[in-house]
């Protein structure tokens, strides 16, 4: 027997930011970065900073932690993002 | 049915023609809408028998998921608690779970997307259990009945479609656990003079009530060799222990499981689950030291007599009367991640966001 049955998922595409434009170089700028704060990001996010800072030229890194890792980032964190020209961010299990 | 027609009601999904059912089936597998088991295929006239048994428009809006800011609506709940194989007086408990998951202390994003892998945990109370044969008798954790296996399953396919809480997509569960096609649970009331967990949370007995919680795979003891109150609940409380040392060392929501056999030793003796609660949240302790004996000597670190407990206060225990009549066995369900997700109890078929008379 013929059926018509209805969709389950959420139509309506959540709202998406747009990319913020490329960088041409990271050379002199300052870089946000957020982390989850699990065990395995400090020796991760301690690494990336250098390699930002020795090899890419970054002027400055600024690194933050989340208060809860598994909600976002306070609004305290979000607030400071438009002072960087850049963001990392990532977990670590 | 299908003459009755719904001018009164419109939905928004889109919609699909199909052959057949086992067409229907291909449809929904080949999109990924399913738990992998087979679906009943959500017409119009199901989603519309649910909605109108729980007197709510397609268009309600349960509320936003804050994180990805997804709206979600009463329509698409009542597909998913279709496809579950919800008959209309299921749906009810459906929507108070996910009103209650949307409730901010639950971290619904948190809890459907942690490597962690837990499930969520519903437990129903009040009228609606006998209404629905939800008994909470034998098999109380596995496939009891049809109402808990169903309303579990809406909740798991609606994170599913809605949320895209799929393995690998939302859901990044390392390992998860079964209770993830359907973990709902009725309270005996009838087999317990305990005061109802619904009612244990602030509110009237009489009412129907859905509690959510985050929750691990359970976690089964045995004590058939002693019928002191503080010797049975030491078992609990050991298994609370070992959920600590070995999972998590943070207090939280954890979920004691009591069947009758178990249960009556502690009503004999007058215990009631506050009383039960009390002493659970005195022996479910750990020192962080005791991590170096199950290998987690590196994060001890120079904090090794702090002593953590499993509960931050006595009331983060929810104790629930449930399981068969025979066996001196029990269950401890740990929660997801400590506090971050909190149980949330609602009650069914009141508007939460409703003013009180006379506001």
């Amino acid at each position: 027997m013929p059926l018509k049955v209805l969709d389950p998922t959420n139509e309506t595409a959540p709202p998406l930011g747009q990319k913020a434009p490329r960088l041409a170089s990271l050379a002199g700028k300052t870089i946000g970065v957020i982390s989850n704060g699990k065990e395995g990001t400090q020796g991760f996010f301690a690494h990336l900073d250098r390699m930002l800072r020795e090899e890419f030229g970054v002027a400055d890194v600024l690194r933050h932690v989340k208060s809860n890792y598994s909600a976002p980032a306070g609004p305290d964190i979000v607030d400071e993002i438009r002072r960087w020209q850049a963001v990392v961010t990532g977990i670590g299990d | 049915m299908s003459e009755r027609g719904h001018s009164d009601m419109h939905f928004a999904a889109r919609t699909y023609d199909v052959g057949d059912l086992l067409a229907a089936q291909e449809l929904y597998h080949a999109n990924g809408w399913t738990d992998g088991l087979p679906i009943v295929p959500p017409t119009e006239d199901a989603v519309h028998a649910c909605l109108e048994w729980a007197m709510t428009p397609p268009d309600q809006l349960l509320g936003i998921e804050p994180v990805r800011a997804v709206p979600i609506t009463a329509e698409k709940l009542a597909i998913n608690a279709v496809m579950a194989g919800c008959l209309p007086m299921h749906f009810p408990a459906v929507l108070t779970a996910f009103t209650a998951m949307l409730q901010p202390e639950f971290l619904l994003h948190g809890a459907t997307s942690s490597t962690g892998g837990c499930a969520v945990l519903i437990i129903l109370n009040g009228p609606i259990r006998r209404e629905l044969g939800a008994t909470g008798s034998f098999n109380a954790l596995g496939n009891s009945d049809r109402a808990t296996a169903v309303i579990g399953r809406a909740i798991r396919l609606a994170l599913i479609n809605i949320l895209e809480v799929r393995p690998g997509g939302i859901d990044r569960s390392t390992l998860g656990h079964p209770g993830k096609f359907s973990y709902c649970i009725a309270e005996d009331e009838e087999g317990t003079p305990w005061m109802p967990l619904h009612a244990q949370r602030g509110l009237p007995p009489e009412v129907s009530a859905v509690t959510v919680m985050a929750g691990g795979a359970p976690r089964q003891i045995m004590n058939e060799w002693t019928t002191q109150p503080e010797e049975i609940l030491e078992t609990f409380a050991a298994e609370m222990r070992a959920n600590m040392r070995q999972y998590s060392i943070w207090s939280g929501n954890y979920a004691l499981i009591i069947p009758p056999q178990l249960r009556d030793h502690l009503q004999a003796a007058c215990w009631s689950k506050a009383d039960i609660a009390d002493f659970i949240h005195a022996r479910a302790r750990v020192h962080r030291r005791e991590w170096a004996e199950v290998g987690k000597g590196a994060v001890v670190r120079d904090r090794g007599d702090t002593e953590h407990a499993a509960l931050g206060s006595p009331d983060q225990l929810l104790v629930v009367a449930a399981g068969g009549p025979a066996g001196g066995f029990g269950a401890v369900i740990p929660p997801w991640l400590g506090d971050k997700s909190r149980a949330v109890t609602l009650p069914i078929g009141a508007c939460v966001d409703c003013e009180p008379p006379g506001q």
